[in-house]
């Protein structure tokens, strides 16, 4: 539109005063103009249809990378659902319970507390007897089979390879602690935590330690 | 001259030529582009016009810590048209038709013989479908196929991530509709409204800039949030399931409430099934039998009645009573004691203790039946609970003019009364709640697809007994966890527990029979009591009382005090005496 105006209105205000200086040279002078005024009429027309090509090739280009980028999009998505179903199935109660059982926990309803404020013991802490608990029960009424998902398959597998590792080690390594581990066997709980883990001080140290009974 | 005649004559024939075809020409213009303008336009829209649905998704149903047990994924229906089905070329390998379809069947764990047989049973058939349900980790895996006549469309399915957890609760939606539970009961707030948008696209499938007209807006669901906790749920399930099994009880089911708020934190029924896939399963056990089934509950409801006996004023925990071996009702008609023994010197304490029948009978004598049927009432029974759970019962609490000379008495320990686990926690939740009944409560409410929570109404907390009333009957209820013979099964070390057995006899149309139902209703930690917990077997087999509840009861009490933190108990009971 701006460029068909600017075409049209220079070549009329440019002749205006040559129309009033001599009519003998008004032919000659004339087709000068007028040539003007084509080639910029052609020029602006070529302009315009040049523009509107780009501007398509513009718009239909958008579309190709809209499209383009709603895929990614969706991939995202469904990749955000993939996992998150996968972290559903893994969370679920009945794979957590599981797999406490696999890595050899088992649970125990008598805790004790500490006291933060003076290392007192609250409750009476007894041992888990190892027995109850460690087994998932089916508590439907059908004889459906479920199926737990593959990721719950996979970490069962991964764990049960790594236990087999550990096992083959232990028997290497370990003969005589076996013994001393069979000796405090009476206290199961307090024997694993004793055996794996360091006794630093953990969270800077700053609670009272309590007298272990 | 005629050179100059012939080529003109040429010029003339030219000339009509050209406006003859200029003719046509403006002919064929007029007809495509005025005449049928209107219909040609619409065909060519029609061709380049595809209309998709804008899938909306159903709203989750969450627990209270908003992991989600109900909830829309994304997953595909696969289908193929049997004319286009055939051989095809992949990296200059030809994958011959069959091949195609073992490959198919191996990602989606299918029947290949069965894939074959979708095509091949109609070939002129334009569609087909070959497998539903395929989920998007093989949906990604089939399109590595590269396979030329495999169509895949998006569908919504419900999945229920913890299974058979709280299927109870959810309930399960079917092809059409939800079915039963919060997912029926709740569709207003959890249902979504697919859209629908139109769109041109080129020879090539994609989509034309500036053609998609959206007809109609999707409306995504509401998330329904209940109060229970999953974990506990499940725990309380297992241990439903190990010791039903163990005990071959028909069916069991187990509530956790919290006491200050009531708010239900597991409402357990054992068997049940999964909401994943219960085409199998027996439509017995598929719904919520703590609110829809009423049993008639048996001695736990002498704790309820010993409470309205303090609270009327007839009676008090020392009271100093003589419970008969036989307690005569009229000439003929005796009420008698689970274990028949002689005249028994005990206080009203000791009447709970021992669970005496014929002791509470002579307590009931008190009280006049029209006030008891009242007070029956106050607790919550004969009504459905403030949960209105979908198909909930209201128990039955007969009207006072038919309560006749015999259910007078039975009633105060719980037979010619039926109530539902429900109304029996919500029983007990007033009781340790110093006499105050704070209404049930399941469903939190609905977080709308804006944001927006709505609660769900919230009943006004009613005073049913004294809270001396409701005290006295909780140190008597903890008698028989500290000295009772079960006190080695009942007992949490460091806590104060108080709870009371029952063994109801199950009405048959002659008289009560031979099959039972155990229960044990109790609270933790009996000082101030925090959480409530009852637990009922249906029919069990292998033992036939109350005592056989007691170890489930036990493990689901000290997992629910070790799983909410509850400090041990460290102020001493003071018990009442139960003889004199």
């Amino acid at each position: 539109m701006t460029a068909l105006a600017y075409s049209t209105g220079r070549p009329v205000a440019a002749s205006r005063p040559r129309a009033t200086s001599s009519t003998r040279q008004k032919t000659r002078a004339d087709a000068v103009p007028k040539l003007r005024y084509i080639v910029v009429l052609l020029a602006g027309i070529f302009a315009i249809l040049g523009g509107q090509l780009l501007l398509s090739i513009a718009v239909s280009g958008g579309a190709y990378e809209i499209a383009s980028l709603k895929s990614d999009v969706r991939g995202s998505e469904q990749q955000l659902q993939i996992v998150g179903e996968e972290i559903s199935a893994l969370v679920a109660p009945d794979t957590l319970a599981t797999l406490a059982g696999s890595m050899g926990m088992v649970p125990d309803n008598n805790p004790a507390y500490l006291r933060v404020s003076d290392g007192a013991v609250v409750g009476e802490a007894i041992p888990a007897d190892g027995m109850s608990g460690t087994h998932v029960y089916a508590v439907t009424a059908g004889t459906e089979t479920i199926v737990s998902p593959a990721i719950v398959e996979d970490v069962f597998l991964t764990i049960a390879q790594s236990q087999a590792l550990e096992a083959d080690a232990a028997d290497v390594l370990a003969a005589p602690q076996e013994e001393a581990a069979f000796a405090t066997e009476a206290t199961p709980v307090m024997t694993t935590v004793a055996t794996t883990e360091a006794p630093a001080p953990r969270f800077g140290g700053s609670i009272p330690s309590p007298v272990t009974r | 001259m005629t050179h100059q005649r012939l080529s003109g004559r040429r010029v003339g024939v030219a000339l009509v030529v050209v406006f003859l075809m200029a003719g046509l020409l403006v002919s064929r213009l007029v007809d495509v582009q005025v005449v049928r303008a209107a219909e040609l336009k619409e065909q060519s829209a029609d061709i380049r016009t595809t209309s998709e649905i804008i899938w909306a998704n159903r709203g989750s149903i969450v627990d209270s810590f908003g992991n989600d047990l109900a909830t829309d994924v994304d997953r595909y229906d696969v289908s193929a048209d049997p004319r286009k089905v055939g051989d095809f070329r992949r990296d200059g390998a030809v994958i011959t038709e069959s091949a195609a379809m073992a490959e198919i069947a191996l990602i989606t764990e299918s029947n290949p013989d069965e894939l074959l047989y979708a095509v091949s049973k109609d070939r002129e058939a334009h569609f087909t479908y070959l497998v539903k349900g395929v989920s998007p980790e093989q949906r990604l895996a089939l399109r590595e196929l590269r396979n030329p006549w495999l169509q895949m469309d998006l569908v919504r399915e419900r999945t229920y991530p913890f299974g058979a957890v709280t299927a109870n609760l959810t309930g399960m939606l079917g092809t059409d509709e939800p079915l039963a539970g919060a997912e029926r009961k709740y569709n207003s707030c959890l249902q979504a409204i697919n859209g629908v948008a139109t769109y041109q696209r080129g020879a090539d499938g994609v989509r034309l800039p500036g053609t998609t007209q959206l007809v109609k807006d999707p409306v995504h669901g509401g998330n329904v949030t209940l109060t229970i906790d999953s974990d506990l749920q499940w725990y309380v399930l297992q241990t439903l399931a190990e010791h039903g099994s163990n005990l071959g009880a028909q069916y069991g089911s187990a509530m956790v409430v919290r006491v200050e708020d009531g708010h239900i934190l597991a409402a357990v029924d054992w068997p049940t099934f999964d909401p994943n896939d219960f085409s199998e399963a027996p439509t017995e056990f598929m719904g919520a039998r703590s609110f829809s089934s009423p049993y008639e509950p048996g001695s736990i409801m002498k704790a309820v009645g010993i409470a309205m006996l303090i609270d009327g004023g007839y009676t008090y925990s020392e009271d100093k009573i003589t419970a008969p071996g036989f307690y005569e009702v009229y000439p003929g008609r005796f009420i008698k004691n689970f274990i028949v023994a002689d005249d028994r010197q005990l206080t009203t304490a000791g009447v709970l203790h021992t669970s005496s029948n014929t002791g509470i009978s002579v307590l009931a004598d008190r009280m006049p039946k029209a006030e008891a049927t009242e007070y029956f009432r106050d607790f919550g029974f004969g009504e459905p609970t403030a949960v209105g759970f979908l198909g909930e019962s209201a128990g039955q609490v007969l009207p006072v003019e038919q309560v006749d000379v015999v259910t007078r008495y039975n009633q105060f320990f719980g037979q010619g009364i039926s109530v539902t686990a429900a109304q029996m926690a919500a029983s007990y939740q007033t009781l340790a709640n110093d006499g105050i009944r704070v209404p049930l409560r399941l469903v939190d409410g609905c977080t709308t697809n804006e944001g927006e929570f709505v609660p769900e109404p919230v009943g006004e907390p009613v005073r049913v007994v004294s809270a001396s009333a409701a005290q006295q009957t909780v140190r008597i209820m903890e008698t028989i966890v500290a000295q009772g013979p079960l006190r080695n099964t009942l007992e949490i070390p460091g806590y104060r527990v108080a709870a009371k057995t029952g063994t109801a006899e199950i009405a048959t149309s002659s008289g009560y029979g031979d099959d039972r139902v155990i229960s044990l209703a109790g609270m933790a930690p009996a000082e101030d009591p925090e959480y409530v917990v009852l637990v009922s077997f249906y029919k069990p087999q292998s033992s036939r009382v109350s005592t056989a509840a007691a170890p489930a009861f036990h493990e689901i009490l000290s997992h629910v005090l070790k799983h909410y933190r509850v400090a041990p108990s460290t102020q001493p009971a003071v018990l009442p005496p139960l003889t004199w």
